[in-house]
C-alpha cells in the first residue's frame, strides 16, 4: 500500500523515529507515560503506509520497544501496563492502517481516472492546449504536442506567443497576426480560424475560446484546438476542379442539344401533338440541365473569388416586379397567391442580371415550398441606406437545426429531401455570393410548418420611397 | 457569298454549326488539315481545342476574323490573335447570327 509519492522515505523516517525514541527513553532513563505517547505517531504515520495488518503489527512492535527500553531504563512493566500500551498503541497502528488504505484507495481511483482522460484526449485528432489567463498551457495532450513540433512552433514562451512567432510562414501573414493579436486583446471571443504554412502547404484549423473557470475557479483561461485538414482541402479543391471540368464539357452536347431543338421549331408543325410534347419536355429539360450547369460554374467562380459584377444604375423595384412577373405562371400552376407589394422605386449601383438571378431564386424556392392555397410576397423597400428585398412565404417552413447549413454548398433542407423537391442546393450559396459581392447581406427567418422570410439588403442609393 | 470557317472538334455541334450557318445565309466551309487553309471571310472556332490552334498556326500572319464560341468564359490567354467577338456555348445561333451579321457589316 502506498500513501504518498515517496513511500520509502516515509517508512524510513517512521522506523527512525520508533528507534530514534526506544533510544531516547534508555538514554534519559524515563520509559514513562510520555515515552509510549512519544511511540505513538511514528506508529501512526507507519501504519498510515502499511495498512490495518501493518499498523497492528507496527503497534505490538512499538509495545515491545517500550517494555524493552522499561525493562533497561526502568518504568512500568507489569501485564496490566504493557495491556494498556499494547492496546493503545495497536489501535493507533490500526487504525492508522484503516486510514492509509482509504485514502491510498482514493488515490488510485484518482489515478485511473486522470489515466483514462488522459488516454482520451491523446488518442483525438485535434491537438488540445488549455491556458490560464496569461496564455501559459496548463495541460496539453499528445496530439498538439506532435503538431507544435511539425510545425515549428517555438518551446518557449506562452501559446499566443509561440502562433505568434510562426505569422511569417503562413500564407497570410498580415491576416494571421492580426487574428492571434486580436485573440490576445478579446480575451472573451470564440474563434475558428484556418492558416497555410507556406513552406509545406499544411492547412490547419484552429479553434479557441474561453473557459470559464481554470486554476480552481479563478476564470481567464482558453482552450485551443488544433486539427490538420490539410488533406480535406486537397479534396475539396480536386472535386472543385472536377465539378469545373465537367460543367464545362457539359456545354457541348447542350449546345448540340439546344441548336438542333432551334432547328427543330421550323418543323414542329409537322409533329402530331404527341410528338411537340415530347418536344417540350425536351426543351424544359435542357433549360434545366443548362441552370444546373451554370449553377455550377457560378459556384466554381465563387470559389476561386472571380464572381465578376457589371455595376450600373438599376432599380431594386423593377428587378424584383421582373421576378414576380416571370414566376407567375409557376405559381398559378401551383396554386399559389404571388404578389409584389406596392411600393415606390429603390435605386442602387448593382447588377441587375445577378441581382435579377438572386430574387429568381428566391422566389423559385418559395413557390416550391408553399403547397396550393399558400401564399408568397415580395416586399421591396428603400430603408436609409438601403434597399431592402424580403420574400416571404406560408411553406413549409426550415428545421431551426438545419438553417446554419442553408447557404453551404450543396446542402438541401430535410423538408426538401423529403418532399423530393428538385434542386441542386447551390441556389442560396450564389444567391449570398453576389448579395455580399454588392457589398450587402442576406438574412433568413424560418418556423417549421409556418414558413420562409428571407430578407437581402444592399446599399441603396438616395431617391429611394 | 461570305465564307465561314468552323473549327469545332465535337462533330455533332460542327454539323449543327454549318447548317445554322448555311441557314443564316452564308457559306460554310470544311478544314482540311492536310492542306493549305481554306481562303475565308471569318472563322467560329473553339479556342480551347487542338483543332483551333492547329488551324490557327496554319494561317500564320494571315488569319482571319476569328469568332470565339467557347466552353470556357472570356479569359486572358485564351482568346486567340485575330479574335473580334467572343461567345460562350450554348449562345444561341440568334446571337451567333447577330454576331456574323455585324462582323461582315463593318
Amino acid at each position: 500500500m502506498r500513501l504518498t509519492s515517496h513511500p520509502q522515505s516515509v517508512r524510513g523516517l517512521a522506523v527512525a523515529g520508533l528507534a530514534a525514541t526506544f533510544v531516547a527513553m534508555i538514554a534519559t532513563g524515563d520509559a514513562g507515560h510520555l515515552g509510549a505517547i512519544a511511540l505513538a505517531p511514528w506508529t501512526g504515520l507507519l501504519g498510515l503506509e502499511l495498512g490495518v495488518v501493518g499498523g497492528t503489527a507496527v503497534g505490538v512492535v512499538a509495545t515491545g520497544l517500550y517494555s524493552g527500553a522499561a525493562e533497561i531504563a526502568g518504568g512500568p512493566t507489569g501485564p496490566l501496563e504493557l495491556s494498556v500500551r499494547l492496546v493503545a498503541l495497536v489501535a493507533v497502528g490500526a487504525a492508522a492502517g484503516a486510514a492509509g488504505g482509504r485514502v491510498a484507495s482514493s488515490e488510485r481511483a484518482y489515478r485511473a481516472v486522470a489515466s483514462l482522460q488522459t488516454a482520451l484526449l491523446d488518442s483525438t485528432l485535434d491537438g488540445i492546449c488549455l491556458t490560464d489567463a496569461r496564455g501559459n498551457a496548463l495541460l496539453s495532450n499528445a496530439p498538439l504536442r506532435r503538431i507544435s513540433v511539425e510545425m515549428g512552433l517555438p518551446p518557449t514562451g506562452t501559446v499566443p506567443e509561440r502562433l505568434l512567432a510562426i505569422a511569417d510562414r503562413t500564407t497570410e501573414p498580415q491576416r494571421y497576426r492580426e487574428r492571434m493579436l486580436a485573440l490576445a486583446r478579446e480575451p472573451d471571443v470564440v474563434s475558428v480560424d484556418e492558416f497555410e504554412l507556406k513552406d509545406s502547404g499544411r492547412v490547419f484549423r484552429g479553434y479557441t475560446a474561453p473557459v470559464a473557470s481554470v486554476e480552481g475557479g479563478a476564470g481567464g483561461g482558453r482552450i485551443w484546438t488544433l486539427r490538420e485538414v490539410t488533406a480535406d482541402r486537397e479534396l475539396e479543391r480536386l472535386r472543385d476542379a472536377f465539378v469545373a471540368a465537367v460543367s464545362h464539357e457539359l456545354r457541348t452536347p447542350l449546345t448540340s442539344i439546344s441548336g438542333f431543338l432551334e432547328m427543330l421549331a421550323d418543323e414542329e408543325h409537322e409533329l402530331g401533338e404527341t410528338g411537340r410534347g415530347y418536344l417540350g419536355i425536351i426543351r424544359r429539360s435542357t433549360a434545366r440541365l443548362l441552370r444546373i450547369v451554370e449553377d455550377l460554374l457560378l459556384v466554381a467562380q465563387i470559389e476561386a473569388d472571380r464572381l465578376e459584377l457589371q455595376l450600373g444604375p438599376a432599380d431594386l423595384r423593377e428587378i424584383a416586379a421582373a421576378t414576380v412577373e416571370a414566376a407567375g405562371p409557376a405559381a398559378e400552376d401551383k396554386g399559389v397567391a404571388l404578389e409584389l407589394l406596392p411600393g415606390g422605386p429603390c435605386p442602387l449601383e448593382g447588377d441587375a442580371h445577378r441581382l435579377g438571378q438572386v430574387l429568381d431564386n428566391l422566389v423559385a424556392n418559395a413557390i416550391k415550398f408553399t403547397d396550393a392555397g399558400g401564399a408568397v410576397q415580395v416586399a421591396v423597400v428603400h430603408d436609409g441606406a438601403w434597399a431592402r428585398a424580403t420574400v416571404s412565404d406560408t411553406g413549409v417552413g426550415i428545421p431551426t437545426d438545419e438553417q446554419g447549413q442553408l447557404f453551404s454548398r450543396f446542402f438541401r433542407a430535410s423538408t426538401a429531401t423529403r418532399r423530393a423537391v428538385p434542386g441542386t442546393g447551390l441556389g442560396l450559396v450564389i444567391a449570398r455570393a453576389i448579395v455580399e459581392g454588392h457589398g450587402g447581406g442576406i438574412a433568413l427567418e424560418s418556423v417549421e410548418g409556418e414558413g420562409t422570410r428571407v430578407t437581402v439588403a444592399l446599399p441603396g442609393q438616395s431617391g429611394g420611397a | 457569298m461570305r465564307r465561314v470557317l468552323v473549327a469545332e472538334p465535337d462533330s455533332d455541334l460542327s454539323v449543327l454549326l454549318e447548317r445554322q450557318i448555311e441557314r443564316l445565309g452564308y457559306q460554310p466551309v470544311r478544314d482540311t488539315p492536310d492542306g493549305p487553309p481554306p481562303d475565308v471571310d471569318a472563322v467560329v472556332l473553339e479556342p480551347a481545342s487542338a483543332v483551333g490552334h492547329s488551324l490557327l498556326r496554319r494561317f500564320g500572319d494571315a488569319v482571319p476574323p476569328v469568332v470565339c464560341f467557347s466552353i470556357y468564359p472570356r479569359e486572358a490567354g485564351l482568346e486567340p490573335p485575330g479574335s473580334v467577338a467572343y461567345l460562350v456555348k450554348p449562345a444561341s445561333f440568334a446571337k451567333l447570327g447577330a454576331t456574323l451579321q455585324l462582323l461582315f457589316a463593318a
